[in-house]
């Protein structure tokens, strides 16, 4: 934590092993104080109903999954998760300006790759993330962490379904990184 | 048949059991009138002070914003009005025991003070402006002379435009979430903040921007006082006053409310300033936007929860 990294061109991030440790504390504090599990992926659902309900409510309506989170007196948006995700957002600004990261903006990728390719293969997974957290009912902190954390089974085999698949197609998508 | 309706003589549509009159343009205008309190006040301080020079963005260039942010809340309230062609009847009117007299006359001052300071600078903001009348030239070394004298009033006028916007709806007794003595100096100390705010957006002077930041922090600080406040009064008061109070403690407007206007627009503003004032390197129009977005949302969220607000039943 130091204000001079703000002149450095070379980002800090935290420990992993330190941030994992807090990441389950965050988990703990959070069925303290909201009674539920953390999770990120609704959020993003909320999002995506309420756009589709704004540009074309006929077909929203008629969706059978979109349909669940749509109400007359209750805007989808109106959720905890989408205020959570916005206090991720500005705890990752909070982070990037105390750690020094805010100076610019940048896309960091591997030497071998340019911007273009990594934003690119960024979208495509976060796409992938998305269609892949409605399949398994939430994602890395909504199925994967909180589900451990309260000892699901469902929630360990989302993790390891998670870390194993990523182990094992990382073979492939190693040069978007090293 | 509910006789006691009909006896009370208060079932009166879009006024019981709760106000519907008030929409947009209401809180927009408390927003535009408090933000060009604070512009107006802090243009005038550095002027008496003799620092005019020092603090460019505050004496000379976000005064630009005050005439316009007044004449498009002014523009919000007439489009309010049910009867648009008698609005010049608040100009045949002088009430002392009513807020709305006191304010069509404030405005009724400041719109062109704020007007006059400004075109007082246009020569040094824009080196190619020309009066192109004698008399426009003659009046604009009058001012010039009188710069200091003017800020004064200035500074007066601003105090009065930014507690009135509070003070507008304190004085309705029927509604309890408005009706507290806070109401005035909460929505005056708001206001500067967003002034402040709006001046910060404009400085290209980092020296001027820290001093901006210093001073919004101390306005931050005394807003999130003066709310706890509020609601400590709230909830040591009547049964309708805490009933006032729960619609924020657990009710429609929690969320709304700590989130919006306590978090984004006041706590996480103050820390970004602070750390910005420690050295930290901050997007400097960060925090500003964000107390912008609290101020008006604070506008809303005290206008629509306060016609909810209700003695009856």
């Amino acid at each position: 934590m130091n204000k001079h990294h703000s002149k450095n061109s070379e980002p800090k991030y935290i420990n992993p092993y330190l941030g994992g440790v807090l990441l389950g504390l965050l988990v703990l504090v959070t069925v303290l104080i909201t009674g539920r599990g953390l999770g990120a992926s609704g959020a993003i659902k909320s999002t995506v109903v309420t756009t589709a309900h704004v540009f074309t409510p006929e077909q929203a309506k008629s969706n059978a999954y979109m349909n669940k989170f749509i109400s007359d007196d209750h805007s989808p948006m109106y959720t905890w998760l989408v205020f959570e995700t916005l206090g991720i957002f500005l705890g990752g600004l909070l982070s990037g300006i105390v750690f020094g990261r805010v100076k610019k903006l940048r896309t960091e990728h591997s030497p071998k790759i340019t911007s273009k390719t990594r934003l690119i293969f960024a979208l495509i997974g976060g796409m992938l993330f998305g269609i892949g957290s409605q399949f398994g009912r939430g994602c890395t902190s909504g199925a994967a962490l909180s589900g451990t954390a309260t000892f699901a089974l469902g929630g360990a085999v989302v993790m390891f379904a998670i870390f194993g698949t990523g182990y094992a197609a990382a073979y492939f998508f190693r040069k978007l990184w090293i | 048949m509910k006789e006691e309706l009909f006896v009370s003589g208060r079932d009166i549509p879009n006024i019981d059991p709760y106000l519907n009159i008030w929409h947009w343009q209401i809180p927009l205008y408390l927003f535009l009138g408090g933000l060009a309190a604070g512009i107006l006040f802090f243009a005038g301080f550095y002027t008496v002070r003799g620092k005019a020079d020092k603090m460019q963005a505050t004496v000379k260039w976000a005064p630009l914003l005050a005439p316009i942010a007044l004449v498009l809340g002014l523009g919000a309230l007439f489009w309010d009005l049910k009867h648009k062609l008698f609005f010049w009847q608040l100009y045949t009117t002088v009430r002392l025991d009513s807020p709305m007299s006191w304010g069509a006359w404030t405005l009724m001052i400041i719109t062109p003070i704020s007007l006059i300071w400004v075109a007082s600078y246009m020569k040094e903001m824009f080196p190619w402006w020309d009066w192109k009348f004698d008399f426009l030239n003659k009046a604009e070394a009058w001012v010039i002379k009188n710069r200091v004298g003017i800020a004064w009033v200035m500074m007066v006028y601003a105090v009065i435009l930014g507690v009135y916007t509070g003070i507008l709806l304190s004085a309705f007794n029927a509604r309890p979430l408005w009706n507290t003595s806070i109401l005035g100096p909460l929505f005056l100390v708001s206001g500067f903040s967003t002034g402040l705010a709006a001046t910060i957006l404009l400085s290209k002077d980092p020296k001027e921007r820290k001093r901006l930041s210093q001073i919004d922090l101390i306005f931050i600080v005394i807003e999130l006082f003066l709310i706890v406040h509020l609601f400590m009064g709230f909830l040591a008061g009547s049964q309708t006053a805490i009933e006032a109070a729960h619609l924020f403690l657990g009710g429609p407007f929690t969320v709304t409310f700590w989130v919006f206007v306590v978090m984004l627009g006041l706590v996480f503003p103050a820390v970004l300033e602070t750390l910005e004032l420690l050295g930290f390197h901050v997007p400097k129009w960060l925090p500003a936007v964000l107390i912008l977005f609290g101020g008006l949302m604070f506008r809303f969220i005290m206008v629509e929860a306060g016609q909810i607000t209700r003695y009856l039943y």
